[in-house]
């Protein structure tokens, strides 16, 4: 399943990009991130609890960052499993400034998912993801407001 | 015999208050002291190699008493059976075990299971069981499965491919070169998952002490379960019960020894404890053999005015990833043999390709091949219509066996008992009201609105079957039944059937059947079935055959009751048994109506013994084995009206009318709901079911929000009429009625929609006809 979308932080350019490469702010701003340990340069072990329409639970997985290009665009791979099923995902996230002090996050990845959150919760899938990654963008924002203030 | 009134009346259901009112025993209701309870850790990859299965900490968990993985049970527990080894078709039947071991091959493939003291801790220790995959290449489609470089599902099953079978009548191909007419087509009959209100379950109870397995099971024939759970668990027969008396619906999913009922019982005779498992609705979705899922290339060859002359088929079977317990035998002696249909058709040839898939296996879903040659030679018919421009009435008319001709041998060699179509098909003319819908059909085109009408004159095989039969098919069981018809003496009667009937109302219709029989009041008489421990032998309820031969075996053991008590009458009466009148329970001497016994006042004498007749024993009981001599055909007409909303794409079932004959009928409300909810499955089908896998083999249609189940709302009201065309086959000159409206509805409800559809050019679509493809098709015309 693709996903894709995008998010205006009302930030400058690379203190989004810093502030998205902190593990600090995976563990503050994913929603139900339960486990977050760093196993090497851009790469974690995760645990995450989600629920997709009537299939709850948490999977655990990995996390890696690659082909950072700063402060303009990185990839991210994330793979997950548990007993609501499994979820794979390579994306790739740009950054661009829009002059006013705002950026603008772009998004575009590829999602694979497997089990009963594949079987009876797909059709939910975008919605859901669309919603955890505007949470996450949003704590992002606030993180750095806060920290400027 | 008897002139009581029970065989015709619509008795009502008397089955229906113990279940309505929460009294029946479902297996889930069943409960024993220190049941233990598992749940199933399955793939969620369709194709995987099982890497690494760490349960340690599940093990630790509240109340776990132990996690099995499929190595941990190869010893204890036999892979699952295939039961239908189809003769000269180089079958393999690759090893189907119950927990995976080593490798997934669909998405929900157990892998491990875990038992615990309660179900809540059962599946939260599932939920810690952790299992590495490395997934595999997968397929799902079975014209992609057999063509080179597909993924391989196992080694020894090169391309895929189970078998492939074949039967051939006449000669298709020298027809075909002579032939004024050729229609060509490719039919998608796709994947239909089987909703029973009760999913799978069992209760498996080992005695350790005695070495015996007490088994409540969902199944719809509990003595071939209980011989194929010895088999696989090395229990001995006569130590095995198998209770299944109250099984909340199957449509044929319940045919099938599954792999959780195994491990069940497996883990039960390892534990010394009753284990419980009931399937989630979740599980169920993706665990229960599904149903049809054919791809069908079909060649007709016909003269100019509308003669068909002959029919070729060549066709893939999707059977999933496993060959399920009569999965071989559905889309071949169920599907081939029957694509003459109700006409005359010299010569025919049928290819049947059975594929392994990574997907749910497949196997008898209601109709079982039937519904798959229905459905493809109805449409073939409109198509001829089309082509020669018929009527697709007359086209019909012009290839019908005539009511003369019978018993008829089809090119494919079964011999049709007996039949009038032409009957069926005047009634059901008439019923709709036919030449004024044509003229309607003008009208509303002329205003740009699409009414269309659509016909299924249909045939099928029902009353499975004789077991001579099943021997040369393959069926590695007999198909006759048993009986025992048991007047205790009180005068009232117990009835033992290896019929298991599991909604279909049998405990009504058989008490009719021997009140019918013996005057025994309807009231006074229990009917007996689904367990073994109490029931003969019998083979169970499928392929319409419950009334039809287990019925038949009542019938004749009544009769033997009747003619035991005549003599104990005549004999009680100082006369002797041909000056015996028998009349609703009644014995007289004829001339002397006044000097009678009532067949209680001879149940008493019988089991007194206090005066025998010569050479008689006491008691008033016999049993009896019937083997039908054939197969019975019912078959009819059914016309299903439709309006097309070209802007939405919305079908609209304005009317629907059936006209069914079934041969005699012993409860006339009970058949109706038959036929109505044979209608409600088919026409489902049509508009609304379809079991859909993502390329990753996904089942995206995996609950009931997904997968269109029809409600209320999307049924229309049926007229549903009847011709009678007895046949010699069993004693009641009935044919069966399980499974006709599934078999007949759904091409008459798509011929329905093609028609309305037809000027816009569309000839043909595959199903469902949800508002979606519709209205794109309709976009695509308007397009072009």
């Amino acid at each position: 399943m693709k996903i894709s979308g995008s998010y205006t932080v009302n930030a400058e350019q690379q203190a989004v990009w810093d502030r998205l490469l902190d593990p600090d702010t995976l563990w503050n701003c994913l929603p139900g991130v339960q486990k977050l340990d760093k196993t090497g340069e851009n790469e974690y072990d995760l645990a995450m609890n989600v629920g997709v329409g009537m299939i709850k639970g948490t999977y655990e997985g990995k996390v890696r960052i690659s082909d950072l290009n700063e402060p303009h665009d990185y990839q991210m791979y994330v793979e997950g499993s548990g007993r609501p099923g499994f979820v794979k995902g390579t994306g790739k996230i740009e950054l661009a400034d829009q002059g006013d002090g705002t950026t603008e996050i772009t998004y575009a990845g590829d999602v694979e998912v497997g089990g009963p959150v594949g079987s009876v919760a797909q059709r939910m899938l975008g919605s859901v993801s669309k919603r955890i990654v505007d949470q996450f963008f949003s704590c992002v924002e606030e993180q750095i407001n806060k920290q400027g203030s | 015999m008897a002139v009581t009134r029970m065989f015709g009346a619509s008795v009502k259901r008397r089955e229906d208050a113990r279940m309505m009112t929460g009294r029946a025993h479902y297996t889930d209701d069943v409960r024993r002291n220190h049941t233990v309870h598992m749940s199933v850790v399955r793939s969620p990859y369709a194709h995987a190699n099982i890497t690494n299965i760490d349960s340690s900490e599940a093990a630790q968990m509240p109340g776990v008493v132990g996690v099995f993985t499929g190595a941990d049970l190869v010893d204890d527990v036999a892979p699952v059976p295939c039961a239908w080894l189809l003769p000269d078709c180089n079958l393999k039947v690759p090893e189907y075990r119950a927990i995976a071991v080593d490798k997934a091959r669909f998405v929900g493939d157990p892998v491990a299971v875990v038992i615990a003291e309660d179900r809540y801790q059962a599946e939260d220790a599932a939920d810690a069981v952790k299992v590495s995959y490395e997934p595999l290449d997968v397929v799902t489609n079975q014209e992609a499965a057999v063509k080179d470089g597909a993924p391989q599902l196992y080694d020894d099953v090169p391309n895929n491919l189970a078998f492939q079978w074949k039967l051939s009548g006449g000669n298709f191909e020298e027809a075909n070169q002579s032939a004024d007419i050729r229609i060509s087509q490719r039919f998608v009959n796709q994947r239909l998952i089987p909703n029973a209100m009760e999913t799978r379950g069992v209760l498996a109870d080992y005695n350790p002490g005695s070495g015996s397995l007490e088994v409540w099971l969902t199944s719809q024939n509990p003595h071939i379960h209980r011989l194929l759970l010895s088999a696989v668990t090395g229990i001995p027969e006569m130590n095995i019960r198998v209770d299944s008396t109250d099984v909340g619906g199957g449509f044929g999913s319940k045919i099938p020894l599954y792999g959780g009922e195994m491990i069940a019982c497996g883990i039960a005779k390892k534990l010394g404890k009753p284990v419980k498992w009931m399937e989630s609705r979740r599980e169920n979705y993706v665990t229960t053999a599904h149903g049809r899922d054919h791809i069908d290339y079909v060649d007709l060859a016909a003269t100019s005015d509308g003669k068909i002359t002959g029919i070729r088929v060549e066709a893939y079977a999707n059977h999933g990833a496993y060959l399920s317990t009569a999965a071989p035998g559905v889309p071949t002696w169920l599907f081939g043999t029957m694509l003459s249909g109700p006409y005359k058709i010299p010569n025919i040839e049928c290819t049947m390709n059975g594929v392994l898939t990574n997907t749910t296996t497949t196997d008898a879903y209601r109709g079982a091949g039937r519904p798959e040659a229905t459905y493809l030679l109805e449409r073939m018919m409109d198509l001829l219509a089309k082509e020669t421009g018929l009527d697709p009435v007359e086209v019909r008319r012009r290839n019908f066996i005539q009511p003369d001709e019978f018993p008829y041998t089809v090119a494919t060699t079964l011999q049709y008992d007996s039949g009038n179509y032409d009957a069926a098909l005047d009634q059901a003319l008439e019923m709709v009201g036919y030449e004024e819908l044509r003229k309607k059909q003008e009208d509303l085109r002329s205003q740009g609105r699409y009414l269309g009408i659509g016909f299924s004159t249909y045939v099928e095989v029902c009353g499975l079957a004789p077991s001579s039969a099943a021997g040369m098919m393959g069926f590695q069981g007999g198909l006759w039944e048993s009986a025992t018809v048991r007047v205790h003496p009180s005068g009232k009667a117990t009835v033992l059937t290896g019929a298991s009937p599991h909604g279909q109302g049998e405990e009504t219709t058989f008490a009719q059947l021997v009140s019918h029989e013996t005057g025994i009041p309807f009231h006074d008489i229990e009917i007996v079935h689904g367990d073994t421990d109490r029931i003969p032998f019998g083979w169970g309820t499928y392929g319409s055959r419950s009334t039809a031969v287990g019925g038949s075996a009542i019938v004749y053991a009544s009769r033997n009751i009747v003619e035991k008590a005549k003599r104990f009458a005549a004999h009680m009466l100082e006369s002797s048994p041909e000056d015996i009148d028998f009349n609703d329970g009644v014995f007289s001497v004829k001339g002397s109506p006044e000097r009678s016994k009532t067949i209680q006042d001879v149940a008493l004498a019988a089991h007194l013994a206090w005066d025998l007749p010569e050479g008689e024993k006491p008691g008033l009981e016999d049993s009896y084995f019937f083997d039908p001599t054939n197969f019975t055909f019912p078959f009819g007409t059914h016309i299903c009206v439709v309006e097309v909303d070209a802007e939405t794409g919305t079908t609209e079932v304005q009317k629907y009318v059936a006209v069914d004959d079934l041969g005699n009928v012993i409860n006339p409300m009970i058949v109706d709901g038959q036929v109505h909810g044979g209608i409600a499955q088919g026409l489902a089908q049509a508009l609304y079911e379809y079991a859909a896998y993502d390329e990753g083999g996904q089942l995206l249609t995996g609950s009931m929000m997904d997968y269109c189940v029809p409600k209320f709302e999307h049924i229309p009201h049926m007229d549903v009429g009847r011709t009678v065309t007895t046949t010699p086959v069993n004693p009641m000159g009935l044919k069966g009625a399980g499974e006709t409206g599934t078999i007949a509805s759904t091409p008459a409800v798509v011929n329905a929609i093609i028609d309305a559809l037809s000027p816009l050019g569309i000839k043909h679509m595959d199903m469902p006809f949800t508002p979606q493809r519709v209205w794109e098709a309709i976009q695509e015309r308007k397009g072009s």
